[in-house]
């Protein structure tokens, strides 16, 4: 028997818990999933990240036959189609999923809104991959698109290899990170860069639990763990220098006014600047394996919402 | 006796030679690794040598001191910065004199020592040095330099080294 698991027409981190929901009911029995993302209008980076992870996760319940994979329609809309496949969510989705529909063949992304495609991160070799590229691609959208400062493209960079040191550290799996930019039409009005980390791993309370479920008692869960790690800058390590990659995030993001939202298990934790109406922690979503990051720079000048 | 740490070099012989970014605690671990056997005298770096002739003046002999040359890095990222940096000086006395150093390094590696209570010295492109990282930690270290006569002050109030 398959399950149905509905891709939102519009994926991105608003729609996920109602995608997290649906994977949830129907990953419960461990029967073979279909995916179905036939009727998607527009993904997000993070709704394509997430979508691998939730293929990852379908997996790793079957064997690890190609019959047990699960199952994904492709979009039918051939703008949205071309979309995917420039931003090489189909060269990593081929491996996860017996894909149905018409895919067209991949190509590099070219389109220089996709500052980095779907990219594996599953070792620091990848990480130092990604940050090259990314450094590479994005300075002069950062400086000329976004106003950064050009002496902010390091500190772009220096973001991103933590949010992806996070999956080789503390996943226990791989993940996909991918950044792009893009004009924010809903929200701002303006332009943002958007950084998506997702990996299908263990998850931040699992990852701490060691260390940090006797501190909080009672209160440990996921988004105590959330609130451990982006908030009190802990590690699962005893080492007292560690915990300094989120701290740092947060200190860059503070000084360009950006935002990180991190979703894990059932709990989701944002650093809210004042453009955004986000809530700063949430608990009780639906469960979802790992942890999904969300990285926000916007424009720079003015950001009344 | 000063000792000449070309990162860059370390870093190439550390990870492939395509990167040119400090990035990853596994990267840090073996470009510090390296470092400290520089340091201790045994040549494990390339990019490491010692500055002939530069033993100090009497008093100056048991310092250990790094002149570690960020010249030619990209990017270094906080854990990389703590791997490296803040472990040198936590794990080993020495003093370390950054040179190189562009405003993105300083932005990863301050607030790791800060952090720390830990401090560092970087030295200009004109010889004159500044400080990086806690406060305290910084006036202990060049007053600590300028009593060893490894340091002195410049007219205008600002420091250099005195070893070449």
């Amino acid at each position: 028997m398959t399950r149905l698991v509905e891709v939102p027409a519009q994926f991105d981190d608003r729609s996920f818990d109602q995608f997290a929901g649906a994977f949830a009911e129907a990953n419960k029995d461990a029967e073979r999933l279909l995916f179905d993302a036939h009727a998607a209008e527009w993904a997000s980076p993070y709704g394509l990240v997430g979508l691998l992870a939730a293929g990852q996760a379908a997996r790793r319940g079957g064997s690890a036959g190609a019959a047990d994979r699960p199952l994904l329609t492709a979009p039918t809309n051939p703008e949205v189609l071309s979309y995917w496949t420039r931003a090489g969510f189909f060269r990593e989705a081929a491996e996860l999923f017996e894909i149905h529909g018409k895919v067209p063949r991949a190509k590099a992304a070219e389109h220089s809104d996709v500052l980095l495609p779907v990219t594996p991160v599953r070792a620091a070799e990848d990480v130092h991959a990604v940050v090259s590229k990314i450094q590479q691609r994005a300075s002069a959208i950062l400086a000329s698109e976004l106003g950064l400062d050009p002496k902010a493209t390091m500190g772009f960079a220096m973001a991103l290899s933590e949010a992806c040191q996070n999956i080789v550290e503390h996943a226990g799996t791989g993940g996909w990170v991918a950044v792009q930019a893009y004009h924010w039409r809903r929200k701002l009005a303006r332009r943002v860069v958007v950084i998506a980390v997702a990996d299908a791993g263990v998850g931040f309370r699992h990852s701490l639990e060691p260390t940090q479920s006797k501190r909080f008692g009672d209160r440990w869960g996921d988004a105590a763990a959330l609130e451990a790690a982006l908030v009190q800058g802990v590690s699962r390590f005893r080492d007292p220098g560690r915990g300094q990659g989120l701290a740092g995030i947060r200190r860059y993001l503070v000084r360009w006014d950006g935002k990180i939202a991190i979703r894990s298990g059932t709990a989701r934790i944002a650093i809210v600047p004042k453009w955004d109406e986000d809530v700063p922690l949430k608990d009780g979503l639906p469960p979802f394996p790992g942890a999904q990051v969300l990285i926000i720079i916007p424009e720079q000048g003015s950001t009344e919402p | 006796m000063i000792q000449y740490i070309d990162m860059h070099a370390v870093l190439q012989q550390s990870v492939s030679s395509l990167y040119t970014d400090l990035v990853t605690r596994p990267t840090g671990r073996v470009v510090r690794e390296r470092i400290e056997q520089a340091i201790a005298g045994l040549g494990g770096a390339e990019g490491a040598g010692g500055a002939g002739g530069a033993g100090g003046p009497d008093g100056a002999g048991e310092m250990t001191i790094a002149r570690i040359d960020f010249a030619g890095v990209g990017c270094i990222d906080y854990s990389c910065a703590d791997e490296i940096v803040a472990k040198l000086l936590r794990d080993r006395p020495a003093v370390l004199v950054l040179s190189g150093i562009s405003e993105g390094h300083r932005e990863a590696i301050e607030p790791v020592l800060t952090g720390h209570g830990l401090a560092a010295l970087i030295e200009r492109a004109d010889g004159t040095l500044d400080v990086l990282g806690a406060k305290g930690a910084a006036a202990v270290l060049l007053d600590e330099l300028v009593a060893r006569r490894c340091a002195a002050r410049r007219p205008g109030g600002t420091y250099a080294l005195t070893l070449a």
